[in-house]
């Protein structure tokens, strides 16, 4: 109980909750806007938050990522334009809905089942973080490194259809994270003399190349098109009770977003494009998925926005990074010695329960926010993408060069971006280079302790049980990934041989 | 998030960016015994400085050597069209188009050091929308609100620090100060 007191308390500063509240607001407004998105303002914002406590720049940082949830419902009802992946589906369901003259009944579904999967992934983070991290205290070096080694592999196998691009994009990013010193002999790797590569890459400009300036790039070299946004009817309240005619689909929307938030490398899309077609599945009205189904919106809100806090809850327990949002996130802890895993509990209570008390403020900000904004938002969506494109230039520049007060990490953001831009252009993943440089160091170092605390037995890693279910389980999801790729490819086969 | 409009590249596109990520991980693979410490490791094989970078550069040559594998059969199996080939040309030339506006953020970022960051930034904005052709006057007034907007959050706010520019020395000692603090 005192636990949860001192969060109240955390949240009780006037400082906290002003920040929590312009996260929030902004991260809807980012959300709402194509082009922009979590992505872009986080990697934009990281430096700044640098230089608050740990608290308050992680409830910034925390209030863009689940507001984009949100907001980015709003161009896809309104302007039937998806402002991010995530969105598509959604917009899918809800072009029916607006051709019926009934768009405020879908954001009102969209926004009270983004609402129920945001509270109850917060109250799943609040109950399943601290046992976990109790769990955690039991594991040793070689269980922390096959949970890195897991998180690697998922991030792959979550890359259906672009699975060797991930593979080479994740290599490429456990190779940039051994670019520099290296601990136990202290010599340098990869870095060829020069001064400016011995501490090796650094996170910030990386991560602002990759992420903002490639897609100011995209912004203004692709083409502008006009979008229009269409008037709202009805009053909201009357989706907020709808949601709840479909309780199955609802909360079962929303543990399974929790489920998938877990589990490293999953994320938000590929959490909701499974659940979305279980659910077309499993409900009763299956056949209006697609077509303007109320279900189709709530399955899609309610597990894009409980992946966000849940996957708070490995990062937290374990110090693994659940997706590239937390793996931004993780740089705010590192910068402030702030070192996620079972002993934060013990270190830094207060910092643990004003976030869990923050989120859960915020998600009812987000909301209150958008019953009066709406309107104003949708507008904000209809921004120029070229404009969009200058201004995710201007705000790199001070971002990149704010974090290290060196124009040369602005050169290295800008090699970072014409990367970016080309591996977007061939929808190659950005994300496995990010957990690539996030886990990497990670991975090496408990190798190391797991191996030298072995004696160099390898087989420490299957006779340790912990590690053994871990390996295992992985085993078993290659062997299921394997096999379905297979069966997904014979009829395919079957399909040539009769057209030739 | 990538632009839905954005062309899908084409398959020689993609062959050619497979070799050239392809040739450069095999080059750095290649790079290995000089660019890190292999040998004399007191420590097991584990411990070696070149053991992480090996494995990830390993991992790295397989996944391209796959995708290039994947891209030639499939261009075997499917000879490319000479349209297909004249596409690829363009969309190769058409990974250059960043480059003229990464060229205006390096003269962005010499202009801070010798103009100031609020004068650089408002001629960096204001050059850039014109040449994306917002020239309109609600696309000035636009970005001369970014730019104030800049200065105000960053400058002010947040109180980043920028250098001192040669051109602020051309103002006497009091407005040079305020410049360097807000400008």
């Amino acid at each position: 109980m005192d636990f949860l007191f001192l969060g109240l308390q955390q949240l009780a500063d006037p400082a906290l909750f002003l920040t929590m509240c312009i996260g929030a607001i902004l991260g809807v407004i980012v959300g709402a806007i194509p082009g922009a998105g979590a992505a872009v303002t986080i990697s934009i914002l990281l430096p700044s938050t640098f230089a608050m406590d740990p608290l308050t720049g992680m409830t910034l940082l925390l209030g863009v990522y689940c507001g984009s949830a949100y907001g980015s419902a709003i161009p896809a009802i309104m302007i039937n334009t998806p402002g991010s992946p995530v969105a598509v589906l959604t917009a899918l369901e809800a072009r029916p809905f607006v051709d019926r003259g009934e768009a405020r009944r879908a954001l009102s579904l969209a926004y009270s089942s983004s609402f129920v999967g945001g509270v109850l992934a917060v109250l799943a983070l609040m109950l399943l973080t601290r046992p976990l991290a109790e769990v955690a205290k039991n594991f040793g070096s070689a269980e922390f490194a096959m949970l890195a080694f897991a998180a690697l592999v998922l991030v792959v196998i979550g890359h259906g259809g672009r699975r060797v691009e991930a593979t080479a994009a994740l290599a490429f990013g456990l190779f940039l994270a051994t670019v520099g010193i290296e601990t136990a002999y202290s010599t340098q790797r990869y870095s060829f003399g020069q001064s400016w590569l011995i501490q090796g890459i650094p996170l910030v400009p990386m991560v602002i190349g990759l992420f903002a300036m490639s897609e100011a790039l995209i912004q203004l070299t692709g083409r502008d098109t006009t979008r229009q946004s269409v008037q709202l009817k009805g009053h909201f309240f009357q989706g907020f009770l709808e949601v709840f005619r479909y309780k199955v689909t609802l909360f079962g929307s929303s543990v399974f977003g929790i489920i998938c938030g877990i589990m490293p490398g999953v994320g938000e899309f590929l959490a909701q494009q499974v659940n979305y077609v279980w659910a077309r599945k499993l409900s009763k009205e299956g056949h209006l998925f697609g077509k303007g189904a109320p279900e189709g919106i709530i399955v899609s809100e309610a597990t894009n926005n409980a992946v966000p806090p849940a996957a708070l809850i490995p990062m937290l327990a374990l110090g693994i990074p659940g997706e590239e949002l937390t793996a931004m996130m993780l740089a705010v802890f590192l910068v402030h010695n702030v070192i996620p895993g079972p002993d934060l509990f013990l270190n830094r209570p207060e910092f643990v329960a004003g976030l869990y008390w923050t989120l859960l403020a915020m998600n009812l900000v987000i909301i209150l926010f958008l019953l009066v904004a709406t309107n104003t938002i949708a507008r904000a969506a209809l921004i120029n993408k070229r404009f969009l494109g200058v201004a995710i230039l201007t705000l790199s520049l001070i971002g990149t060069y704010a974090s290290n007060y060196n124009f040369s990490d602005v050169g290295l953001a800008m090699a970072f971006a014409v990367l970016g831009y080309i591996l977007r252009s061939h929808r190659w993943p950005l994300t496995p280079i990010l957990l690539g440089v996030v886990m990497g160091p990670i991975l090496e170092s408990r190798f190391r302790q797991a191996m030298g605390g072995a004696g160099g037995d390898l087989s420490i890693f299957v006779t340790r049980p912990i590690s053994a279910v871990i390996l295992a389980g992985l085993a078993l999801l290659l062997f299921f990934t394997i096999r379905g790729a297979i069966k997904a490819r014979r009829p395919r086969e079957d399909w040539q041989i009769n057209d030739t | 998030m990538t632009d839905p409009d954005e062309p899908q590249a084409n398959r020689l596109e993609s062959m050619a960016l497979a070799l050239i990520f392809a040739a450069i991980s095999l080059l750095l693979l290649a790079l290995i015994g000089v660019a890190t410490r292999t040998g004399q490791a007191s420590g097991g094989w584990w411990t070696r400085p070149a053991f992480a970078p090996g494995i990830a550069l390993a991992l790295l040559v397989a996944a391209n050597l796959v995708t290039l594998w994947r891209d030639a059969a499939d261009l075997r199996a499917h000879p490319a069209t000479a349209e297909e080939w004249a596409d690829a040309r363009a969309k190769v030339l058409g990974w250059l188009r960043p480059a003229e506006f990464l060229a205006y953020y390096a003269a962005y970022i010499w202009a801070i050091q010798h103009l100031g960051y609020f004068p650089a930034t408002l001629v960096f904005v204001l050059g850039l929308l014109w040449r994306v052709g917002l020239r309109a006057a609600r696309w000035i007034w636009a970005g001369i609100g970014l730019s104030l907007f800049m200065i105000a959050v960053f400058r002010a706010g947040l109180g980043v620090w920028m250098p001192a520019p040669g051109l602020y020395d051309l103002f006497p000692d009091g407005i040079r100060l305020a410049l360097m603090r807000w400008f």
